[in-house]
């Protein structure tokens, strides 16, 4: 392992108002560095959070002032700077807090994402364990999941039924089935990912939660193992994914957070971004009990392609509607496997 | 709802002498008026209740009474004619227990009256007998009295509410955004006070520790009407801890107090929204890696906006925005409804009373002026823990305000004769 040694002098405070001044120098490039934090200097948590937020801005790191937030309030015990006391902000750090805000915050000098440096994050009312390269949530997905609770608990309110079953393709973290475990109480899921530590961050995500009993988790790829699949899960009241649906002429324009660190195969859709798409929909016509809904969050370019593609190759499906995010663009498409009658 | 009110004018006066006969017992500590030319008084029961305007508001309630009684209908009626008798049979329950409480008034002077003559006739026997059952008899007037006063006093339909308490930072810079932060502290410890909730929705912090602009959920009994003429400007006057020369700063800070709708009595359209995020640039979604999720909602009819970056979770942010929001929306239609009747008050609610200079804390002096009713306390330190000075200062502000109530009450049905 190479090492990226970088030092740090802090000047003395300036009527109550602390300066710092930092020397940077790159002895090599590397994915991960070890950090020596400064062994003769005492430094409260406000300072760190400036300190670190001035060298992250000097070092064309996205979102300086957040990432530096985000992490020395993690150090601390806490999800933000806002809950960490205003006593303990102005509280010298622990030689050993030290130690671990310097440690976070040179790999977050790596372009790594403050999720993986934090090993966490939160997804609606859920806190998850993150781990590199498993896909971290995304804030559209809370609003996939919001649209599939509606619709499940109109469900629950007409027919009082206590059997309701889903399948999650591409559960990544687990964030969608366990948010929607959390929420409906009987239901159970049965989620997938081509990723086996995808598989096992989501196992472990599902004991901390206490939703274990409710998942089932397997190792499958929605191309390749579909008859695994078939043959493994039963009907399903309901399919939930957030594919890879990124075109893969896009793929060279992502940030380097995304581009280094998260697994490709949970962003490339291929050509058109819609690869994996159209073998959900394939499963869809399967495994979906009549007027049974696929739910799914897709490229804005997507809900008129598939609409047609619908059409053209699926006959069993109906499309029923395209919903937008919180930007207003078109992110999330619901259709329905038809019924007899349809 | 009657005996809830008697119940709290009963608290609201017995705390409050509670209070005083123990902080007297602790420290030296009196009450100032600051200007003798606005001296509010709090009437005490027999002043009020010998307003003339008050003998002719009573008579006049019970000739309502008595007139609507015999007008009431148990004959089937034509549907418009039946429509009228509902509203008369509802007119009538409300103002039973204010009727019934002046007869029994009445019944128990009479009762007095005739102890009193009992006295007269100087019997030894029966003396001692009499003088008990006088003392027995004013002790219930008195009560009675109280209680005729409270079913007076209008009730506002969102003294129910629960509220959102917003703190903003004004002029003094640091000074200013560190006085903020002490102001919501002490209103966070007012609350545990009480028992209540208190949820903290936003915050947003200045370098020195100090709070730029922060908000708060407060939920529990009577919240609302105790913290409701909490609103307005606050001014510190002392040595700000960023000041090196020890001269004496003046700062302010704004405290909103808006009252929190429940969700059936207060409806928004989605459409009239306008949802702000971080991710705008950018194709979004899978594209973007980012750890900002605020969300800033803006209602376009009226301009109002609200944020929330509290949260790491953006849909949490955007349901506490949305949380903000309709507390904002609300208490501006409810000022509406009521700006008419609070025009003239020296205690008002709503914007009206939000840029007004309502009170100021005086370190150096030791001391907190209220200012619309000219009442003072001291110990600053001891008034921003948010306990018993504080609790004090409400009570008067609360009595203060029912008895400009209720004196507007008796005004308008003075003229109305």
């Amino acid at each position: 392992m190479m090492f990226k040694t970088i030092w740090f002098r802090l000047m003395h405070r300036y009527s109550g108002v602390s300066k710092q001044r930092s020397v940077v120098r790159l002895s090599s490039s590397a994915a991960e560095g070890a950090v020596a934090p400064p062994a003769d200097c005492s430094v409260t948590a406000e300072q760190a959070v400036r300190l670190w937020a001035r060298h992250f801005t000097l070092h064309g790191i996205s979102e300086p002032l957040l990432s530096s937030q985000y992490i020395i309030s993690h150090v601390l015990g806490e999800k933000t700077l806002e809950r960490v006391s205003r006593k303990r902000l102005r509280d010298t750090l622990t030689d050993r807090e030290i130690e671990r805000v310097w440690k976070l915050c040179s790999k977050r000098l790596t372009r790594m994402p403050v999720q993986y440096v934090i090993e966490e994050w939160d997804f609606r009312d859920l806190t998850l364990k993150m781990k590199r390269p498993v896909f971290i949530p995304r804030p559209e997905t809370e609003e996939l999941v919001s649209l599939v609770l509606e619709d499940l608990q109109l469900i629950q309110g007409e027919s009082h039924r206590t059997d309701l079953r889903g399948l999650e393709v591409g559960c990544g973290s687990g964030a969608i089935s366990l948010s929607l475990l959390r929420s409906i109480p009987q239901l159970r899921v049965f989620a997938l990912d081509q990723s086996q530590t995808a598989v096992c961050l989501t196992t472990e995500n599902a004991n901390r939660l206490g939703l274990q009993d409710r998942l089932d988790v397997h190792h499958l790829d929605v191309i390749k193992d579909a008859d695994a699949i078939l043959s493994k899960c039963d009907l399903v009241d309901f399919i939930v994914s957030n594919p890879p649906y990124l075109l893969s002429q896009d793929m060279k324009t992502l940030q380097t957070e995304i581009f280094r660190f998260e697994d490709h195969a949970a962003l490339d859709g291929g050509l058109d971004g819609l690869s994996v798409i159209r073998s959900i929909l394939g499963l869809g016509s399967k495994l979906l009990k009549k007027r049974g809904r696929i739910y799914l969050e897709v490229a804005p370019c997507h809900p008129p392609v598939i609409q047609q593609l619908i059409e053209d190759m699926m006959p069993g499906l109906l499309y029923l509607e395209t919903h937008c995010d919180l930007t207003n663009r078109p992110r999330f498409c619901i259709l329905q496997k038809k019924g007899e009658n349809d | 709802m009657a005996s809830s009110r008697l119940q709290l004018l009963n608290v609201t006066l017995s705390r409050t002498v509670r209070v005083i006969h123990s902080t007297l017992a602790q420290t030296q500590r009196a009450f100032h008026t600051s200007q003798p030319v606005t001296l509010t008084k709090i009437l005490s029961v027999d002043e009020i209740f010998n307003k003339k305007s008050l003998q002719a508001h009573l008579r006049k309630k019970e000739l309502e009474y008595n007139s609507w009684l015999e007008s009431i209908s148990s004959e089937p009626l034509r549907e418009d004619e039946e429509d009228l008798n509902m509203k008369k049979k509802t007119d009538l329950s409300a103002l039973r227990p204010l009727v019934q409480k002046i007869r029994e008034l009445q019944e128990k002077q009479k009762e007095l009256e005739d102890t009193q003559d009992l006295l007269k006739d100087n019997e030894p026997e029966l003396q001692e007998l009499a003088e008990s059952e006088e003392d027995e008899c004013l002790k219930v007037i008195q009560d009675l009295k109280q209680k005729i006063i409270s079913l007076l006093i209008p009730e506002e339909e969102s003294d129910m509410s629960d509220l959102v308490l917003e703190v903003t930072a004004g002029v003094g810079g640091q000074e200013a955004m560190l006085f903020t932060a002490e102001i919501f502290d002490m209103y966070q410890n007012f609350a545990a006070f009480h028992g209540w909730g208190f949820d903290i929705l936003e915050v947003m912090s200045s370098e020195l520790g100090g709070v730029r602009h922060a908000a708060a959920s407060i939920s529990g009994p009577l919240s609302y009407k105790k913290l409701k003429f909490e609103a307005g400007v606050h001014r510190v006057q002392r040595v700000p801890k960023t000041e090196s020369k020890g001269r004496i700063h003046t700062s302010t800070m704004t405290v909103a107090i808006l009252p929190q709708p429940t969700e059936i009595s207060f409806t928004i359209n989605p459409k009239d929204l306008r949802i702000e995020t971080k991710r705008a640039s950018g194709a979004g979604g899978q594209h973007v890696n980012t750890t900002d999720s605020a969300v800033r909602i803006v209602h376009l009819p009226t301009g109002t906006v609200s944020e929330c970056q509290q949260e790491r979770s953006q849909i949490k942010n955007k349901e506490t925005a949305m949380t903000l929001l309709r507390a904002k929306l609300y208490s501006a239609r409810l000022e509406e409804e009521t700006s008419k009747r609070y025009q003239a008050r020296k205690l008002q609610i709503g914007t009206k009373g939000r840029s007004e200079k309502i009170r100021t804390y005086n370190f150096s002096q030791d001391r907190i002026t209220d200012h619309r009713i000219g009442k003072t306390i001291h110990d600053v330190r001891g008034f921003l823990q948010g306990e018993e000075l504080l609790e004090e200062m409400i009570v008067f502000l609360q009595q203060f305000s029912e008895q400009e109530s209720l004196l507007d009450l008796l005004r308008d049905s003075d003229q109305d004769q």
